[in-house]
């Protein structure tokens, strides 16, 4: 026998780094991809964590402040002096000629801000506390975001919305993948008649109008439906129209790979088309299906926020931060309160955090990039 | 030498890589005089590509230059040049062909236009005349009906006529140096052949000098004038070619020069009994051609009423050009295609009218080894993984540690260390990866083998090793091998009998020492002398 230690080729074996590693490697280097990776990450810990975030319920009414405007939070007192945070109440004035009431920061009622503060109960994985991020040292209401009509904490109300907009993303997200890669796998793998009639079902999906349908759905459901009913009915429709493309990209994708020698090996070997599949088609896919998950989860939130804006989508009393801009929809309230447009920041904030975050998964995912 | 065209002192190239730097060519000198071939010769990964880029200074985006690099054309120092000096250089004064014939030329455009487009770019011309200029070209590399050509689309060619025109692109401005990145290596060895005497004889006409990469050291000593040896991005050996293939100095240029194919496949058994046989195999695809109403379907035979016969012990070589059939012929005989017509029987049974599901007993028994080894590891899971596949599947072993046993077992057959079984695919080199393959068949303790092409994706130096080790296992688990192939060397080496196959029908049969030594065909002989003369 040779020896192989004298092959050049013998020594080009790469470092030990399984696929995944690379992958890892290749997203950190990546400061836009990471700095969609924190976005992302703020979004949804405010989601998972809203009732500690907020310093309020979404639901509780200060009802001495309708429309109270946004109060800064001072670190320096009257004297100029370094103190610790505080906020300052507001007096109400009203103008003698044309009877607007505005709001006049009043010296008098200070209030001071401390951490880990004890308000509003809220509930987490069946536990129970009271515990608040923030709050008034002697408990007296603060907005950091200002009002809406009812007297209810803005920025706690954003926070909340933060939950039902992120749920509807992951579950149209999910959803829309399984249902597109079991279509698209099973389609470009068993191809033939089956194919072609799939394929035809995609196209007649892909052809929908969905702005209508949209509408439609507020017309089929009753007036005093349930809003988790319209919830789940508007999540539905959004799946029905969402999983097509990625079936379509998929089954292309497994024709290439059915032919690839070690799917004809595993055929040599004696393997099921369920192992075929399981365990050679579909993880060779995987890259490309969390790249799509990454950026469909942006437009799913785009979307909703439109059309709960349009009042079709996500119904009252949840608070989602489109119902939240729905609150805005006239020209006198947003004139007389442009904070209430406060979730318009969270949106884009959340929608380029997850852009940035899928073209940093998609140039690391790519198979091709050694740089 | 005392006037050398181009002139290359200390190149050093590094790719910044996630893993870390990785310098490619360190050092690296060589120089080419007018009317002079040099060949410069290693194995994947040695540096000799890259080098040849960094002249062109046509590196990736993460490549860099070391500052030491010097790179002198006919007197002027290059290294330093503009991307817009350089392109006045690039295809005019120094051109290069490339490997793959398949994807260096443009799809959509018609061959004749993609050469006069670089006369015009560097000599305007009206387009009348370049066409004219283009046709005396396509006269000159020797297409056969060159005026039909002009007009034609790349996909209408064959590898070795596309190859003719990239010769005609990089000849089309009378360039002062060629530089030929393994022309021939995606070619069949009788076209190769064909290839090689063209460009000789251009060199001649033309007073090229012509730097030459190449892993095939048949081809070196049959066309340089001098050769160098590189090795982890360094020369390690230099000289005339003559002096070097007479007396080589360093111990890797030995090596090189003795990993040829060779030795005699060991005496076949006499009277063993038929292991596989086919009766009468016949395989044809439809072609749909023409548009919508005037679709027309014609029959491609691939395989035409063959019949082959290995018995225990042996080993069958199918030969032939690309399209001759003998892929086809070899994955219907292990089922993995479906003949039309034909018998199979295997150990004494047919096999050729059962199912995916009723051939899982015999799959075991017969096992495959594809060509290309890159795509036939799956590169998400580990080697263990792979190598357990087929124990998993077909319920071989009790326990996950007897399996561990067995995959041990053959990744000692196939000479690797057992740590391979925790690492994935894309850690291994192409050698590396072959024999994977093979442990993955020899795994499930087969008896026969189907071998499609094994070695024709590896360096010359690795395809001997392999072949070596196919030998000895075949000898040690008494194992029978059907061998598809297109290089008579590697058949030499290994095969008792051989078929010679050209489009889908045998042209000569017989025991291998006497096809190989008395051809009885034109075709056979052509062949023959593609494989160890190197000629046309």
């Amino acid at each position: 026998m040779t020896n192989i230690d004298m092959n050049a080729e013998a020594g080009s074996t790469g470092p030990n780094l399984s696929y995944w590693q690379l992958v890892r490697r290749r997203f950190f280097r990546n400061a836009y991809g990471v700095a969609g990776l924190i976005g992302c990450l703020i979004v949804i810990l405010s989601a998972v964590f809203s009732g500690f975030i907020a310093p309020y319920d979404a639901e509780t009414k200060d009802r001495r402040a309708i429309y109270s405007p946004p109060q800064g939070i001072h670190i320096f007192d009257q004297d100029g002096n370094l103190t610790r945070p505080y906020v300052l109440g507001f007096r109400e004035d009203m103008d003698p000629n044309t009877f607007e009431i505005t709001f006049v920061p009043d010296p008098e009622t200070r209030s001071d801000l401390a951490l880990f503060v004890s308000g509003d109960e809220w509930d987490f994985l069946g536990m129970r506390f009271s515990t608040r991020l923030f709050g008034t040292t002697d408990g007296s209401f603060f907005h950091l975001l200002g009002t809406d009509s009812l007297g209810r904490d803005v920025f706690s109300r954003m926070i909340e919305g933060t939950r039902v907009t992120l749920l509807m993303g992951f579950v149209v997200m999910a959803a829309a993948c399984v249902i597109g890669t079991v279509v698209g796998v099973s389609s470009g793998y068993f191809g033939g008649r089956f194919d072609m009639l799939v394929q035809r079902l995609v196209e007649f999906v892909k052809s929908f109008p969905d702005l209508p349908l949209y509408l439609a759905l507020v017309a089929i459901l009753p007036r005093r439906a349930e809003p988790m009913m319209i919830f789940i009915m508007f999540a539905a429709i959004l799946v029905l129209l969402r999983w097509a493309d990625l079936s379509r990209e998929l089954r292309g994708k497994v024709i290439s790979i059915r032919s690839m020698d070690y799917v004809r090996s595993a055929v040599a070997v004696g393997a099921s088309d369920k192992r075929i599949i399981f365990r050679h088609i579909v993880p060779n896919t995987s890259s490309h299906i969390i790249v799509w998950a990454t950026y469909q989860l942006p437009e799913v939130i785009l979307l909703e926020s439109f059309l709960s804006f349009l009042g079709v989508g996500v119904q009252a009393p949840m608070v989602s931060w489109g119902t939240m801009l729905n609150q805005v929809r006239d020209f006198q309230s947003f004139a007389a309160a442009p904070w209430l447009m406060a979730p318009v920041g969270m949106i884009v904030l959340s929608v380029l955090a997850f852009n940035a975050f899928g073209d940093g998964m998609r140039d690391a995912m790519d198979p091709y990039s050694n740089d | 030498m005392t006037n050398p065209l181009l002139k290359i002192e200390n190149v050093e190239v590094s790719f910044r890589t996630v893993t870390g730097t990785v310098k490619a060519v360190r050092g690296v000198s060589y120089e080419v005089a007018k009317g002079e071939t040099l060949a410069v010769v290693g194995e994947s990964g040695s540096g000799k590509s890259v080098t040849a880029r960094a002249i062109m200074s046509m590196l990736a985006e993460n490549a860099q230059v070391g500052s030491q690099t010097k790179i002198w054309f006919d007197g002027e120092d290059i290294s330093n040049f503009s991307d817009l000096q350089m392109q006045s250089i690039r295809g005019n004064r120094i051109s290069m062909i490339f490997q793959e014939p398949l994807t260096s030329l443009n799809p959509i455009y018609k061959v004749g236009e993609q050469v006069a487009e670089i006369i015009q770019t560097h000599r305007p011309m009206s387009k009348k005349a370049a066409r004219q200029e283009v046709l005396q070209l396509f006269k000159e590399v020797q297409l056969p009906n060159p005026e039909a050509r002009l007009d034609q689309y790349p996909h209408e060619m064959s590898g070795g006529q596309r190859q003719r025109v990239m010769i005609a692109m990089a000849l089309a401005n009378k360039p002062d140096l060629l530089i030929a990145d393994e022309p021939t290596t995606a070619l069949d060895v009788t076209v190769q052949a064909e290839i090689l005497s063209l460009l000789k004889d251009l060199q001649k006409s033309h007073n090229m000098a012509v730097v030459l990469i190449t892993h095939d050291l048949t081809v070196v000593e049959k066309t340089s004038d001098h050769v160098v040896v590189m090795r982890y991005g360094e020369v390690v050996e230099r000289g005339s070619t003559k002096d070097v293939f007479e007396n080589p100095q360093h111990p890797y240029t030995q090596h090189l020069l003795a990993s040829e194919p060779k030795g005699r496949p060991d005496d076949l058994v006499p009277n063993a009994a038929p292991l596989m046989q086919a009766q009468d195999m016949r395989i044809a695809f439809t072609l749909a051609e023409g548009g919508f109403f005037s679709r027309k379907y014609t029959e491609l035979v691939a395989v035409n009423n063959i019949s082959a016969t290995i018995r225990a012990g042996e080993t069958l070589g199918i030969v032939g050009e690309s399209g001759s059939g003998k892929t086809t012929l070899g994955m219907a005989m292990v089922r993995l295609m479906d003949p039309q017509q034909g018998e199979i029987t295997f150990a004494g049974s047919r096999i050729d009218h059962l199912s995916r599901q009723e051939m899982r007993p015999y799959r075991p028994r017969i096992q495959v080894v594809f060509q290309d080894p890159f795509s036939s590891l799956n590169p998400r899971m580990i080697i263990r993984q792979i190598l357990e596949e087929g124990l998993i599947v077909n319920g071989i072993g009790a326990s996950a540690q007897d399996r561990d046993e067995m995959i041990k077992k053959a990744l000692d057959d196939v000479q690797m260390p057992h740590d391979a079984m925790q690492r994935f695919p894309h850690e291994f080199s192409g050698g590396q990866r072959q024999r994977l393959a093979i442990a993955r068949a020899l795994v499930l303790r087969p008896e026969f083998i189907l071998l499609d092409e094994p070695t024709s994706a590896l360096d010359l130096s690795i395809q001997a090793q392999i072949i070596d080790l196919l030998r000895d296992l075949r000898h040690k688990h008494n194992l029978s091998y059907m061998f598809i192939s297109h290089d008579l060397k590697v058949v030499k080496a290994l095969c008792h009998n051989v078929i010679v196959m050209q489009h889908g029908n045998v042209i000569e049969t017989g025991p291998t020492s006497q096809v190989l030594e008395a051809p009885q065909t034109y075709y056979t002989r052509r062949l023959v002398n593609a494989a160890f003369n190197v000629l046309a």
